[in-house]
């Protein structure tokens, strides 16, 4: 029969200790080419961990894991659902092994090591979050996708690494995150600072990468690999109402993943590695067919239990607009939770996740009613200007609703091939000329570097700012055009940050929690939003993609049409001839006479 | 420590349980060894963007669907597909893409994985896929990892003429590039045998110019033939399958991972009369006969078993060095750490 | 001898008349000239001019100046970016220019332009003057070519249509209004014609690296520049004294440049990007739509050889073809220039065009005027058309923009062969005589 080994020739400890030595072997392999049996061996590992569950969680230190839904009712005709998920571990970051995780996913851990990651950043979205009508969102995403990471200081290539990492995470995550090199990547300054603790004493941003891909497509096959970070993956929890089908019929779709070290006890003497993975959707009414949502309504399917490894699992339903427009909650809620922050109150319904089928369900008591809609204090919308292919202008326009006055950093990343004239730099607030505080500017370089404009800008009270600067429509190489060229160039959100003095409309955590449920009651002093406008196409003019040849040949022939005139002027001189008219005719006698000549010749010969 | 120990000793069992698993199918696997291929890929590709298109993501999408079911591994699949079908806003469904007007099956799945999608498709980077001649970086779902044991399924959708095939409307790869990929392949032992399957117009044209050994092709149609789509699904407004892959599908709904139905089989699917362009089959460079040659071989998967005659110890271990341990460690360290501010406060005067 | 001083004291008297009365209708020209250019420049028109590919190129395009202007305002390195192609030198002269000597813009650009015309004016009339002198002598030639000859007028007549010929072409006159800085190149051409011509080592070799630091095609006419020394006022050692001038020039420009903008980015963004032709905006010449359409793997090799084409590869051929007349030496390889180089605008056509009174001889043996002067003409009117047709309205593509950059190259091909071929022919009929006769036969004339 068969030779296969297995170490059951040893017995007692002995086996123990020769299966440790062996499984630690070929963890601990660098370049992992696992043998097949490995393989195996490890998937039922794996397994078994999970079924062993808690007893594993104590040898690998204090993983933690928490599931979360919000789901908020818009003023406006949607409603909104936020997952969010988050494993914290316990990780000494002096140590730089990442290969022994628990809950926290491997692959993660993998690249963090690899990279030498900081902060990682990322978020995968379709669709486009209407900061006028509906607040904003736990967490801020601009269209398409978007990556920003911070490499430890003591990287040694970052752009190499940036690129590297991009590679992988296009390999993660099913995306096309490998278009992203130093040519569409940029360094700000003041907008993404780290989020998590650090102990660098300054904060330089020649560590920070940030890059945004505006035509990037979300669909399932980003979902599925996302789903897999997960540490019970969409079998059971909150993670199983993430059925794709549901997902993409939303008018706003993003998932987003926030890696980040964060301060494991209050006086912050020692860090956790903090994993927020979050999926925001918004459900239009009219798509739904009905304004009252349910849980089958939204995912398509009840909620079977919790995530069996997860230390909080709650759903939170926002009960803001019930004053305004009263619905009812079925089942009740667990408890009823009374946040005030930043000046402003508001109750959540509050459900623990039993192990019991659960669907929550609201009901509008009377259907055909309209919101009152309260715009939030800061929100901003970017258009091009101009017409035809030859000149055009990118404007951004940032509403500050607030009574004071407003200090916000605005970031343009502009693609290569959409050269903008920084002298044609106009900021009108008010009708009035406005100098911005600071100005930051990399001019950008064809095929090599984005433009880069960061600004921080003192908006005044209830103002609207227009900044609005020129550019040309540039003409590229042939090859260069994508398949599609017709269809145009993305030029990527604006983003606009700010502390916002109040609370209102805010949803998103503070910087030292990892829960939504931590964010009740949290008031700090200012809350910081990070408004992304509307992405842009633009379409640039095209060549004749089919005229290579002909082109090659016609200018050739121009040049060669200078070439032989000036060859005779300068290698030939000027001589008299005596004129020697011979007509057609002439000419093909003279040759009849001579082949016949010829063969009279040859004949005589 | 101790609690380590127990975890190991808690997966003691199951780490017997290969061993079991591995005799138990010692009969399939000892025929496996025969056949000679110890492992499955698919290279599934469809090189058409644009909407009007729908059929050719839906046509690669059943045969990863199919492919799947038959016991390839995602990790083993690699799908290329130039545009996104389900999430175009055109499709009154999204996240769905379905291969019949009953819209009973949705191909794309709820755990589809996309190797290469949009702007990747390209010739440049399928050329690169087969051959393995991938820039450093690529991540492993992106890369074919085949031996001199593998059977790869090559699959190919799209648009095509007499010796080349279009890739997203701006780009072609010739019958003879192919061959040329797939002799490179077999020089560096990428393969063991393939199966070339070629839903285009003129598709016989594509695989004229082969001539590596262990290749088997099947063609849509011949030179000369245009390869027709099968029907419209008033809903989506598009035609929604190709012909051969309707018909081909058909057949493989029908086999499961035991299944004795053999490639001769699958070779005769869908005759002239259904087709309306003529199925066209290379056999000559491929050595064994069809008829024996179950459809599994290139559909579904053998399982990744090795055979061992002994496992090396390494007592030299050392333990201090291990991640394990350092983790258990933990230095008490000054309070050094803290939040920076996400956003900094300025001062007020202009520059 | 009485009589002699008479006359000749006569001559003066009617010659200062000329002068006076010539004096006053070049300022009147001047002044019409200037104004007609205010007019347009401080209407709406100025900003559709200035935007037009035809008129500012990637290199003589004002708003870059502008931006490069203001990134030197805020302290960022102008050239860290590659929007700029304008040497660190010229940069500092366009600020002082624009910020110190001249409050309004356009008045810059309308001094420079009446600065080239004065400069043009001055130099052909000293040359025609040179030329008539040369030929005054008619009993050196057959008696039928008196014709051919300058005539009695001729150096009166001659600087004053070249005065017209610039200050009234509509191209450099479109390059005026537009803001091209080509413009102010060819006001230091101008100076370095003008300084050859009156034999001036210290002008004409300092200008001539003025212009070869700004791009490098006007290095080649050091050529001509040295053939002028050498043959015209006869001495070696003054010729090579100019090119020994030139080089030292040269160097101090670059070194100054390099001072200036403290590393050697300037270097890639002015002269790499001439030579290498990374913007493919459309413009006039040959090079953006071939080098949008060429395969990649070719594009090293053809970059080489049109630039090459565009310096050097007529410039010893035609330096010993006419080595006796290095005036037409220059005006050939400015022509040539013009064709062919990267990124060529309508100022640099006008201002070769200016030129041409100063062949008023040679109109005779030319054959393709007609042809030469229509397409120039269909050509103008089509490209602005057909460029509104295709970025405009989407309803041409780049392929009619091209067409008709390929007709307006062909036009000047042809121009310039002609005048050559002329000149070649003026000299053999001077010489030979008119009748065109071998042994009392007739015969044709032929190149071999």
């Amino acid at each position: 029969m068969s030779t296969f080994y297995i170490p059951l020739v040893f017995s007692g400890t002995q086996v123990i200790k020769e299966i440790r030595k062996w499984v630690y072997r070929e963890l601990s392999e660098k370049n992992r080419f696992y043998d097949d049996s490995i393989l195996i061996t490890m998937k039922i590992v794996l397994i078994l961990c999970f079924l062993v569950k808690i007893q594993l969680v104590l040898c690998y230190g204090n993983d933690t894991f928490t599931e979360e839904l919000l789901i908020k009712p818009l003023f406006s005709d949607q409603v909104y659902a936020h997952f969010q998920f988050a494993v914290t571990w316990d990780k000494d970051p002096t140590i730089k092994k990442y290969h022994h995780t628990h809950l926290f996913p491997r692959a993660l851990g993998e690249i963090i090591e690899r990279h030498n990651i900081h902060e990682l950043h990322i978020s995968l979205t379709g669709g486009l979050w209407r900061y006028e009508s509906w607040g904003y969102p736990v967490v801020d995403a601009a269209p398409g996708a978007e990556v920003w990471a911070w490499f430890k200081p003591d990287t040694v290539d970052i752009d190499q690494n940036w690129k590297l990492l991009a590679n992988t995470l296009s390999g993660l995550l099913c995306s096309s995150f490998n278009f992203i090199d130093v040519s569409n990547s940029i360094s700000p300054e003041f907008s993404f600072r780290p989020r998590g603790s650090t102990d660098w004493t300054t904060v330089n941003s020649t560590w920070l990468r940030y890059a945004s891909l505006p035509r990037e497509i979300v669909c399932t096959e980003n979902l599925t690999p996302f789903k897999k970070l997960l540490p019970c993956d969409s079998k059971l929890g909150l993670a199983s109402l993430l059925n794709s089908g549901f997902i993409h019929n939303t008018k706003y779709h993003s998932i987003a993943l926030h890696l980040r070290p964060i301060c494991r006890t209050e006086t912050c003497e020692s860090v956790s590695l903090e994993l927020q993975l979050s999926v925001s959707l918004v459900y239009d009414y009219a798509i739904l067919g009905t304004r009252n949502w349910s849980f089958k309504k939204l995912f398509g399917q009840g909620l079977e239990g919790k995530c069996p490894l997860s230390s909080r699992s709650n759903i939170y339903v926002d009960l803001s607009t019930s004053d305004s427009k009263k619905f009812d909650l079925t089942p009740t809620p667990d408890e009823v939770v009374t946040s005030i922050r930043g000046g402003f109150v508001n109750k959540y319904a509050l459900y623990h996740i039993s192990p019991n089928f659960l669907s929550i369900s609201g009901r509008y008591e009377d259907d055909n009613e309209i919101f009152v809609k309260k715009p939030p204090s800061l929100y901003a919308n970017q258009y091009l200007i101009g017409y035809g292919q030859e000149r055009g202008g990118i404007v951004s326009k940032i509403y500050n609703n607030h009574w004071s006055a407003l200090e916000v950093v605005l970031l343009q990343s502009i693609a290569w091939y959409v050269p903008v004239y920084l002298h044609t730099l106009k900021i009108v607030s008010n009708g009035e000329i406005l100098k911005p505080t600071i100005l930051k500017y990399i001019p950008g370089k064809q095929r090599e570097r984005p433009y880069y404009i960061e600004m921080v800008l003192n908006l005044p009270p209830l103002s609207e700012t227009l900044i609005s600067v020129d550019f040309d429509y540039i003409f590229l190489k042939w090859q260069e055009y994508p398949p599609d060229a017709n269809h145009g160039f993305y030029i990527g959100s604006a983003v606009v940050s700010s502390y916002l003095p109040l609370a209102k409309n805010f949803t998103g955590l503070p910087q030292d929690s990892s829960t939504i449920y931590s964010s009740f009651n949290a008031s700090r002093s200012g809350y910081l939003v990070q408004v992304r406008t509307e992405n842009m196409v633009i379409t640039l003019p095209t060549p004749d993609f089919s005229m290579p040849y002909n082109v090659i040949c016609l200018t050739c022939t121009v040049v060669a049409l200078a070439f032989g005139p000036l060859h005779n002027i300068t290698t030939k001189r000027l001589i008299l001839k005596k004129k020697c008219e011979t007509t057609l005719v002439q000419k093909l006698k003279l040759k009849f006479e001579t082949i016949r000549k010829q063969l009279v010749k040859s004949k005589s010969d | 420590m101790f609690l380590y120990n127990y975890s190991i000793l808690a997966s003691l069992p199951l780490l017997i349980l290969p061993g079991i698993v591995c005799v138990q199918l010692e009969p399939t696997f000892v025929e496996n060894a025969k056949k000679g291929h110890t492992n499955n890929w698919a290279v599934l590709v469809d090189t058409s963007r644009f909407w009007f298109n729908y059929r050719h993501v839906a046509n690669v999408l059943s045969i990863y669907r199919s492919v799947k079911r038959l016991g390839i591994p995602d990790s083993q699949i690699i799908l290329m597909i130039a545009d996104d079908m389900a999430c175009n806003s055109r499709n009154p469904r999204p996240a769905t893409v379905f291969n019949n007007a009953n819209q009973h099956i949705n191909v794309y799945g709820d755990d589809v994985e996309v190797d290469y999608r949009g702007y990747e498709v390209t010739v440049e980077n399928f050329v690169r896929l087969l051959t393995g001649r991938l820039p450093p970086g690529t991540p492993r779902s992106k890369q074919l990892l085949s031996d001199e044991g593998s059977n790869v399924l090559i699959y190919l959708t799209g648009h095509g003429g007499d010796g080349f095939l279009k890739f997203q409307d701006s780009e072609e790869i010739t019958s003879q590039e192919m061959a040329d990929a797939l002799e490179q392949m077999w020089q560096k032992q990428r393969y063991h045998e393939v199966f070339f399957m070629i839903d285009t117009c003129q598709a016989a044209s594509m695989y004229e110019r082969f001539y590596s050994p262990n290749i088997l092709a099947v063609g849509s149609s011949m030179v000369g033939e245009d390869s027709l789509s099968h029907h419209v699904d008033p809903a989506i407004g598009v035609y929604i399958i190709d012909r051969y892959t309707y018909y081909a599908l058909e057949f493989l709904e029908n086999v499961n991972p035991e299944s004795k139905r053999t490639l001769g089989e699958f070779l005769k699917v869908c005759p002239k009369s259904a087709c309306i362009s003529t199925v066209g089959v290379r056999t000559d460079l491929f050595l064994r006969d069809p008829d024996k040659v179950p459809v599994t071989d290139f559909f579904g998967s053998v399982r990744p078993v090795k055979l061992l005659s002994s496992i090396r110890m390494d007592t030299e271990f050392n333990f201090t060095d291990s991640p394990l341990r350092n983790n258990v460690e933990s230095e008490s360290k000054p309070n050094k750490y803290r939040y920076v501010p996400p956003l900094n406060k300025f001062s007020q005067n202009s520059v | 001898m009485k009589m002699s001083t008479l006359s000749s004291k006569h001559a003066k008297k009617k010659e200062n008349t000329y002068f006076l009365q010539s004096c006053s209708k070049v300022v009147l020209l001047l002044c019409l000239a200037a104004f007609l250019r205010y007019l347009v420049m401080s209407s709406k028109y100025q900003t559709i001019i200035a935007n037009h590919f035809e008129i500012s190129t990637p290199i003589c395009s004002w708003k870059r100046v502008q931006e490069g202007l203001f990134l030197l305002s805020r302290n960022i390195d102008p050239y860290d970016g590659d929007l700029l192609h304008e040497t660190p030198t010229a940069l500092i002269f366009y600020k002082i220019m624009s910020q110190n000597v001249f409050r309004d813009v356009s008045l810059m650009f309308i001094f420079f332009d009446i600065g080239t015309a004065l400069l043009l004016y001055a130099a052909t009339r000293h040359y025609a003057k040179q030329f008539h002198q040369e030929h005054r002598d008619r009993t050196k030639y057959p008696k039928d070519v008196h014709e051919y000859l300058p005539s009695e007028g001729y150096y009166e007549k001659v600087p004053l249509y070249v005065l017209v010929a610039f200050l009234f072409n509509p191209y450099t006159f479109l390059g005026c209004v537009g803001y091209s800085t080509a413009g102010i190149h060819n006001f230091f051409l101008a100076l370095f014609v003008f300084g050859m011509v009156y034999g001036s080592p210290i002008v004409s070799s300092l200008a001539l690296a003025i212009c070869s630091s700004v791009s490098f095609y006007p290095l080649i006419l050091l050529s001509p520049l040295y053939i002028y020394y050498s043959q015209v006022y006869k001495s070696k050692t003054k010729a090579l004294l100019v090119v020994l001038y030139f080089l030292t020039y040269v160097y101090l420009i670059t070194f100054y440049n390099n001072s200036l903008s403290k590393s050697f980015k300037f270097i890639n963004n002015v002269y790499g990007s001439i030579w290498t032709v990374p913007d493919l905006q459309p413009n006039i010449g040959l090079f953006w739509y071939f080098f949008t359409e060429v395969f990649d793997h070719f594009r090293e090799l053809f970059i080489h050889s049109f630039q090459i084409n565009a310096t050097i590869l007529y410039l010893v051929p035609l330096s010993i073809k006419f080595s006796n007349r290095p005036f037409i030496l220059t005006i050939a390889l400015l022509f040539l220039i013009t064709i062919f180089k990267s990124y060529p605008c309508l100022s640099d056509l006008g201002f070769v065009l200016s030129f041409l009174p100063n062949f008023l001889h040679l109109y005779a043996f030319c054959q393709q005027g007609v042809i030469v002067g229509v397409i120039l003409f269909m050509t103008s009117c089509l490209a602005p058309t057909l460029w509104h047709l295709w970025i405009y309205s989407a309803s041409a593509n780049a392929n009619f923009y091209f067409g008709v950059t390929l007709a307006y190259a062909i036009a000047q091909i042809f121009l310039v062969t002609d005048i050559l071929f002329a000149q070649t022919k003026w000299e053999f009929t001077l010489k030979h005589g008119r009748e065109a006769k071998i042994d009392g036969e007739d015969a044709d004339l032929s190149l071999e």
